[in-house]
């Protein structure tokens, strides 16, 4: 699915991210943990080629995502408000990333109704620009907009921050739901421990742009990664 | 900047007097500038609209502090006195007053005529400051300006008074006679208490205008043919039509249309100077591709993570961006047909650069938009907003002015102007037939900078 190769980038010949190989395949569920400036969201980008890599590349179904497009249409992603549209109704903006996928006005219904309860009702309907939701809801938009057009890769940066508690439950609900219907690969990054170790079997830790551990499937993650970021 | 400013009205200051006995030869020149002198402020009080602040913008950070709201308005009104051009005046006409106007009246005399400045020019201050809040980038602030400017002028051409006639009285009386000074300085703590209590109203975030007006769902049903081009032009119109300052520029390209009226009207241009044309020519056709080009991506700064991340190629989006600039331009053109009562060549020449502007100008604005552009708010105002603004806003202007004469100027030289306007479309036509080849090179660059642009507008 996704293999950063030999991944490097500086900034003014300071190193922010210097990944020898990393591979994810299809159907992980892929955590991602580290204090702030470890390079989460660096990586993130530069998986969607948003950041151009000084070093090595990112090849997503074996093709180099630079100078390439064909990935767009299978990775759904929501870093941070700039993949929102502030002008947009939130029923304008998921109609428009829709007709994008293609979706029929049948299609974004049904879409829309598995959402139906984490938008808790105060985000459909209501004629208000994206720009003036809350930040709890403006990051719901994002969240239910990186799963239109049944991406195989979905690409979440801080989901559960600004969410309130029940709607953090709700969600990871949510996440759990949709990979038991279909294959979807998960990349997630977090500071909620909790919530990481519970979604995704596998967790690395991110640390000055590295890869300080790779944790697959065990059963004491939770005590392992309290136990790093203790120190 | 202002250092610039400040050294070069110095200088002027000192050579005023003398500018004006020897450079203009008027003997009193006491008199001579006060006529002046009210012609001055209107100049002043056009400088303080382009370059000066609405000082509230900033207040946020200081509501949550133990601070009463009174100590804070006063505060922010007078830190917003901390202004270049609040010194000007001193800069400008205190030698004066100590060479000039102190041999004439007296330290005394010379003191009350150059504060009676002063204060009046702290009246524009604050004047400005209400006018900026108040009518900033609606139509009509424009309109009261332009209203305002024509009435004086034909006030004076048909001499029902003349403005200079009560300005050299009001400042010959300034200088005798201390009341003056009195009723301005009256006339400026008003104004300053005025400022105070409409700021104190207008304290509360969420009462200020401008915030959360929502509207219908509206759709541009007509753009639903065009496939997913369609679909991305029509969330760019949204982005023109819901959000201050695009609103502002578009506004503005439709008042645009009428500036063929100052030109077209008068045999001197039509008749005596062609070549001149072109340029008022390329501006009515193209000037909503300038104007709103030259921030074509700045404009989606806010969300442009989102279009590099959603299916789209960079191709549709350069193709997206093609359309609704020339779309526009061909508008502009059809709207000015009406010219054709001034001369049919009047349209001929609209026709041709708009070829111009469609094959050849757009290419230069698409390309010169990549060049460092920066983040805008786009919910702030339009005129005069330098936000965002880099070396290639300054000079796309340039080219896209200059390009036709490149063209042009040859068959002038060769005596046959009319073939170098007919020259011009040609080339524009050119550059439309060559199109595909053209967007190719222009995606290609977009490609390269794509990267450096993005991290851009990452930047707050």
């Amino acid at each position: 699915m996704i293999s950063v190769q030999a991944l490097k980038k500086s900034y003014k010949n300071v190193p922010v991210l210097d990944v020898d190989q990393l591979f994810i395949g299809q159907n992980e569920s892929f955590g991602l943990v580290g204090n702030n400036g470890a390079g989460k969201t660096t990586l993130f980008r530069t998986i969607l080629d948003l950041i151009r890599p000084s070093e090595g590349k990112v090849e997503i179904n074996g093709k180099n995502v630079q100078g390439n497009d064909e990935w767009k249409s299978y990775v759904g992603s929501f870093l941070d408000e700039g993949f929102l549209i502030p002008y947009l109704t939130p029923d304008e903006y998921f109609k428009f990333v829709g007709e994008l996928h293609r979706y029929s006005d049948a299609d974004l219904k049904n879409f829309l109704e598995k959402f139906e309860e984490l938008f808790n009702g105060e985000i459909i309907g209501k004629n208000k620009y994206i720009s003036d939701l809350s930040k709890g809801n403006l990051k719901k938009v994002g969240i239910a907009a990186a799963f239109m057009g049944n991406p195989q890769i979905i690409m979440l940066d801080e989901p559960f921050e600004n969410l309130d508690p029940t709607s953090q439950i709700r969600l990871k609900n949510l996440i759990q739901q949709e990979r038991k219907q279909r294959n979807i690969t998960y990349l997630i990054s977090s500071h909620d421990l909790n919530h990481v170790t519970e979604i995704c079997e596998r967790i690395v830790i991110l640390e000055k742009g590295k890869v300080l551990k790779d944790i697959k499937g065990s059963h004491n993650t939770l005590a392992e990664l309290e136990e790093y970021f203790k120190a | 900047m202002a250092i610039m400013m400040v050294g070069y009205t110095l200088a002027l200051g000192f050579g005023l007097n003398y500018l004006i006995t020897e450079g203009l030869n008027q003997p009193d020149s006491f008199t001579f500038l006060n006529m002046l002198l009210l012609y001055y402020f209107v100049m002043e009080f056009v400088m303080r609209y382009m370059i000066q602040n609405v000082p509230v913008l900033d207040i946020q950070p200081y509501l949550h502090l133990p601070l009463k709201r009174s100590r804070i308005m006063h505060f922010l009104l007078v830190k917003s006195l901390a202004h270049v051009m609040n010194i000007t005046v001193l800069l400008l006409f205190t030698p004066f007053a100590i060479t000039v106007v102190a041999g004439k009246f007296g330290a005394s005399g010379a003191f009350s005529w150059l504060f009676t400045i002063w204060l009046m020019s702290l009246c524009l201050h604050y004047t400005v400051i209400l006018f900026k809040k108040r009518l900033d980038d609606s139509i009509w602030g424009l309109l009261i300006f332009v209203l305002f400017f024509s009435g004086l002028a034909a006030a004076d051409y048909y001499q029902w008074f003349r403005l200079s006639d009560v300005s050299a009285a009001l400042f010959a009386a300034a200088a005798d006679h201390s009341f003056v000074l009195l009723i301005t300085a009256i006339v400026a703590g008003a104004l300053y208490l005025f400022n105070y209590q409409f700021f104190l109203q207008g304290v509360y975030y969420d009462e200020q205008p401008g915030q959360a007006v929502s509207r219908k769902a509206q759709d541009f049903a007509f753009l639903k043919g065009l496939g997913i081009m369609g679909d991305w032009i029509s969330v760019e119109l949204k982005l023109i039509f819901r959000n201050k300052r695009p609103r502002t520029v578009f506004y503005m390209s439709g008042l645009f249309l009428l500036y063929g009226l100052f030109f077209y009207t008068q045999k001197s241009y039509t008749e005596g100077m062609p070549s001149f044309l072109l340029f008022v020519g390329v501006f009515i056709t193209g000037i909503f591709m300038i104007n709103y080009g030259q921030f074509l991506f700045s404009w989606q700064a806010s969300h442009f993570d989102f279009i590099l991340t959603r299916p789209i190629s960079i191709r549709q989006y350069i193709e997206s961006k093609y359309w609704l600039l020339n779309s526009v331009t061909i508008l502009c053109f059809l709207f000015s047909i009406p010219y054709a009562y001034f001369g049919w060549n009047i349209v001929f020449n609209h026709a041709m650069l708009t070829l111009f502007n469609m094959g050849v100008n757009i290419f230069i604005v698409l390309n010169m938009a990549m060049w460092g552009p920066k983040k805008l708010n786009l919910t702030k105002g339009g005129s005069m907003n330098y936000e965002g603004v880099g070396a290639a806003q300054w000079v796309m202007g340039i080219p896209l002015l200059a390009s036709p004469y490149v063209i042009y100027l040859p068959f002038v030289i060769a005596g046959k102007p009319e073939w170098g306007v007919g020259a011009i479309g040609l080339v524009g036509l050119i550059g439309i037939v060559l199109r595909p080849y053209l967007l190719t090179l222009t995606t290609r660059r977009l490609e390269r900078l794509k990267y450096s642009i993005a991290e851009g507008f990452r930047k707050d």
